[in-house]
């Protein structure tokens, strides 16, 4: 017990170290809050996906929705980001229970269509809704959120303030996933009509996982905005939504650390592979492709430590086997 | 004219789903890769039309079975779960779009015209020669496809294998070679749609994404499976599309589109020839 405590201590206080190396490249740690922000949207599409098993096409939507309501909100209305960026969220959130009321009684690939639909509806939307969103020349000087005299204004603190945030939300979504509503929404995933049988309203609870999904998502999409100071629609299309994907399967669905080691892994990947230019698309599309056909599990069973053992351990009695016939 | 280009493609989907019930997202994408494919063979090579759309036709058949042998069989066999096949013909899309951009590059190319003549008068309109073409074509197309299914012994063994694979196959039917012939036609019939809405809209690499999603949309509202459905729900959206376009705004004429889509899914996701959609039956 003491030892899982050190554990997790040492961790924080990596984690908390971790800008002080890199404190002239400013650069490397916009990448980092990026790949945190990519953390908080891979695990909302994993509340989704993974544990309730509904899939979705449109999560660019929700990010958008989190990201142009928050910008406009506090531009236009002047409101502290922070309470911008809450009712960012919320408002995805509402578009989710919309969304889900009809679709969480679809099988899923009309899931992924009705999905598809949203995200592209929502595109279309913030690209031509000139006067609201300002087309597709954007919209720029996001202003950055501030806590009291605390503003977080600098990549460096900004990094500490997504570091809060995403603890947060993720240590709140494993709370969830071992509450009784957590195991009803993985029963839901597992079978329906039994889950039914038992008296769980499976209904509810695919809307639910879509709320909560969404919430996460659209908060990251906020988060995104204000980091970054601009956004235009070019970074919400249905490419947006595959990346995410992308990310989830990479790094393992219905798993506490997959969406992490997947956001992180893409994010830092991609930034290395802007020599491709033209071709990460097909890096991302090929990569989805090997990932479905190959490793459906995702990368965080492929290492997981444990496994590894108990094959070696299966491979040395396989051997001792042989050796005694 | 929109209306059977989305009549062939949404046919595809019908087909895959009712020889397979698996759901294809590659047909937009290979609706695009057809049209760069006639646009090679037509303008590059100058072949004459009637051969390079059998060409095109050719190509686009191997291209499906391919597709099919090769990476559906694989997931189908591992007992996958359909999402992961959905997510599959996904991922195979953004490859195909890509990798039609290595070959062709992301410019936008217009297809030489077919005839010579710019425009013929049917009573007092207007109408594009090409896109006359295309309708006659795709009435054609269907009415082949329509007589294959119904009338040959081998579109009866596929529409057998669609509806009992193992009762067929105890019939002495070749399962496995329905189904990927299936995925064959469904890939060639994008790319006739591609061949033919090349020289109306020009080629490029966006060309499929839409109207492979419109097609879909089709399929859904004519009642998923149905190739019948699939062409009356093609109209209905292409008819929606215009009339958007004509007195709305040509901006929104997706998102009404989409809305038609989104409205069917909630209120008569059977469409209009019912079919089974939901979860939990």
């Amino acid at each position: 017990m003491l030892q899982k405590k050190m554990k997790y201590i040492i961790v924080a206080a990596l984690l908390l170290a971790l800008p002080l190396v890199f404190i002239g490249n400013s650069y490397f740690l916009l990448l980092l809050c990026t790949g945190m922000i990519y953390v908080i949207a891979v695990s909302g599409l994993d509340l989704l996906f993974g544990y309730s098993g509904q899939i979705s096409l449109g999560h660019a939507g929700f990010f958008a929705i989190g990201a142009y309501t928050s910008a406009i909100l506090s531009i236009k209305l002047g409101i502290p980001v922070v309470f911008s960026m809450l009712f960012a969220a919320g408002l995805a959130t509402m578009f989710a229970v919309l969304i889900a009321l009809p679709a969480a009684r679809l099988v899923h690939h009309f899931l992924a269509l009705i999905t598809i639909s949203f995200g592209e509806i929502v595109y279309l939307f913030v690209a031509h809704a000139d006067p609201l969103t300002n087309g597709f020349s954007g919209i720029g000087f996001i202003p950055s959120p501030s806590l009291g005299f605390l503003v977080f204004d600098t990549n460096m603190k900004y990094y500490y303030f997504l570091l809060v945030i995403v603890a947060v939300l993720l240590l709140f979504k494993n709370r969830i996933i071992r509450s009784r509503t957590g195991r009803a929404i993985i029963a839901v995933r597992e079978n329906i009509y039994a889950s039914d049988g038992i008296g769980i309203n499976v209904k509810n609870y695919k809307i639910l996982s879509f709320a909560l999904s969404a919430f996460y998502t659209g908060l990251a999409g906020a988060l995104y905005a204000h980091l970054i100071g601009f956004i235009s629609p070019e970074s919400f299309t249905l490419n947006q939504s595959i990346i995410f994907l992308t990310m989830l399967l990479l790094g393992g669905m219905g798993n506490f650390y997959g969406p992490i080691i997947g956001a992180l892994v893409l994010t830092l990947g991609t930034e290395y592979l802007q020599v491709l230019g033209n071709y990460q698309m097909l890096v991302y599309g090929s990569l989805l492709l090997l990932i479905v056909v190959f490793i459906p599990s995702g990368l965080i069973n492929v290492v997981n430590l444990r496994d590894l053992k108990k094959i070696l351990h299966k491979r040395t009695t396989v051997k001792e086997n042989d050796a005694n016939a | 004219m929109i209306g059977s280009i989305y009549g062939l493609i949404a046919m595809g989907y019908s087909l895959i789903y009712s020889a397979s019930g698996l759901l294809s997202f590659t047909q937009g994408e290979l609706l695009m890769f057809g049209a760069f494919l006639g646009l090679t063979f037509y303008k590059y090579a100058n072949l004459p039309f009637v051969i390079s759309i059998a060409l095109t036709i050719a190509i686009m058949f191997m291209v499906g079975v391919f597709i099919e042998s090769f990476i559906i069989r694989k997931l189908v066999k591992a007992k996958a779960n359909l999402i992961f096949i959905v997510l599959a013909t996904i991922a195979l899309s953004i490859v195909l779009k890509n990798f039609a951009m290595l070959v062709w590059g992301s410019n936008v190319f217009q297809f030489p015209q077919i005839f010579k003549t710019g425009f013929v008068k049917i009573g007092d309109v207007n109408v594009d020669p090409t896109s006359i073409m295309a309708i006659v074509v795709a009435f054609i197309a269907m009415l082949i496809l329509h007589f294959f299914m119904n009338k040959t012994r081998f579109g009866t063994s596929m529409r057998a294998a669609a509806q009992n694979p193992l009762a067929a196959k105890t019939m002495a039917i070749n399962v496995s070679r329905t189904t990927y012939v299936t995925w064959g036609l469904a890939s060639a019939l994008a790319g006739i749609a591609g061949f033919l809405i090349g020289p109306v809209y020009g080629v490029h690499l966006e060309m499929g994404t839409m109207i492979g999603l419109k097609g879909f949309a089709a399929a859904v509202i004519g009642g998923y499976g149905n190739m019948y459905g699939a062409i009356i729900g093609s109209f209905i959206i292409g008819i929606v599309e215009t009339f958007t376009a004509a007195y709305i705004s040509s901006i929104y004429k997706d998102v009404i589109s989409f809305l038609v889509l989104i409205a069917f899914l909630i209120l008569k996701p059977r469409g209009i020839f019912n079919s089974k959609v939901y979860d939990e039956e």
